[in-house]
């Protein structure tokens, strides 16, 4: 059986190493082919003018060639039949399923026909939504515009403005300079004695 | 005509079945051998590669061909390893093949039967095997997946990150720091100076 020499993984160790492999993980990356052109080139390089990487990337790919000699199971001859059979299985309940919604949809279609207008419509209206369509957004504007002028707009005929201006404000004011009391209790005194 | 898997997966969509029998016999091998690495199990590897094709085949509808079929497929099988391996701390069990003598190892018959080599060659072949086996099952879970797929699958590290959902980066560290270790392994097991 091959032997591997007990040797600890340097570290970058000069400067030189830093700046070409950054970290050594470059050096495994180097061996599966996963660098760009450039670093490989720029590696190799190196590789030729320092021996301690050099080594280093001796014992990855020792370790790399060791552990590809695991070999393979044996795959069971029944394996690909018994596969098959299941997933046979599955598409044919799943074609049971899907001729079943068939049915029912069919069903949905013919009770509730007279639906299909106002899905249409919901449907159009979805679109122009999603779409933000010039439809929509004149919808839109015409019903925030309404919202607010119902809001501010004051009818004429408000009774309770009405039953306002029959308040004798005056005497109210009048009340509350002279009195110091709450002007709500004094209202009741006053309306008491009248 | 070589007909790509992505291709064939759209067969797949639309009730083709001797489509997927063909991506079946492209991949029953590599994903056997993948998940019997990974879980370490002859028997339940074969049924959870069942179970990975069968999931394929239910959620073909949901495939979309501008994602690699052989990054899915091999998404699908890690997921269901790493429940295999949580629901077997769960239940506190060990599987056959850490129970069975060496020389009645289910699968190590392969071997036996090559008349190219002599016995005791054979025999550490055998062994060889074993070691590395038993080594890449001591590796933490991360860096056995990427190991296993870079090294025994020949899969990109692009595919490795999007099946272990990590960065381009992280898998080089992780490949990396698994070498390392199973070189550490090694020679604890006494293959090494």
């Amino acid at each position: 059986m091959k032997k591997y020499k007990r040797t600890e993984l340097p570290k970058a160790h000069n400067s030189e190493c830093e700046t070409y492999l950054a970290n050594l993980d470059e050096l495994s990356a180097y061996i599966d082919k996963e660098l760009p052109p450039w670093k490989r080139h720029l590696i190799r390089r190196h590789l030729k003018r320092c021996d301690t990487c050099a080594s280093h990337l001796q014992r990855l790919q020792h370790t790399d060639n060791f552990l590809r000699h695991a070999g393979d199971v044996e795959v069971s001859d029944d394996f690909l039949n018994s596969v098959i059979a299941r997933v046979s299985e599955v598409a044919q309940h799943q074609r049971q399923q899907a001729s079943f919604w068939t049915r029912v949809r069919g069903l949905i279609e013919v009770s509730f026909g007279w639906i299909s207008p106002f899905a249409t419509l919901t449907g159009k209206l979805r679109y122009n939504i999603r779409t933000r369509s010039p439809v929509y957004i004149s919808i839109l504007t015409f019903a925030v515009f309404t919202m607010v002028g119902v809001t501010l707009y004051q009818p004429s005929g408000d009774k309770f403005g009405e039953k306002l201006r029959e308040l004798d404000s005056e005497k109210l004011i009048s009340f509350e300079v002279i009195q110091h009391e709450p002007p709500k209790r004094l209202l009741t005194t006053y309306l008491q004695r009248k | 005509m070589f007909v790509s898997d992505e291709d064939l997966m759209v067969k797949c969509r639309k009730g083709d079945i001797g489509a997927f029998e063909l991506l079946v016999r492209r991949y029953q091998d590599p994903l056997i051998n993948y998940i019997h690495r990974f879980i370490n199990d002859y028997h339940r590897s074969e049924d959870l590669s069942q179970e990975t094709f069968l999931r394929v085949f239910k959620s073909a509808s949901r495939y979309k061909p501008t994602a690699s079929f052989k990054s899915w497929l091999y998404t699908i099988a890690t997921n269901l390893c790493r429940n295999e391996i949580r629901n077997r701390s769960r239940r506190n069990t060990c599987f056959l093949e850490e129970l069975v003598e060496e020389g009645e190892d289910v699968y190590d018959s392969e071997i036996m039967r090559d008349t190219r080599y002599l016995p005791d060659v054979l025999l550490e072949k055998k062994e060889q095997r074993q070691i590395i086996r038993k080594t890449l099952a001591q590796l933490p879970d991360n860096q056995r997946v990427a190991l296993t797929l870079v090294t025994y699958q020949d899969l990109r590290y692009e595919e490795v990150a999007e099946i272990l959902g990590c960065s381009v980066g992280a898998v080089k560290a992780l490949i990396h720091r698994a070498r390392k270790k199973m070189k550490k392994l090694l020679i604890k097991a006494g293959i090494g100076e």
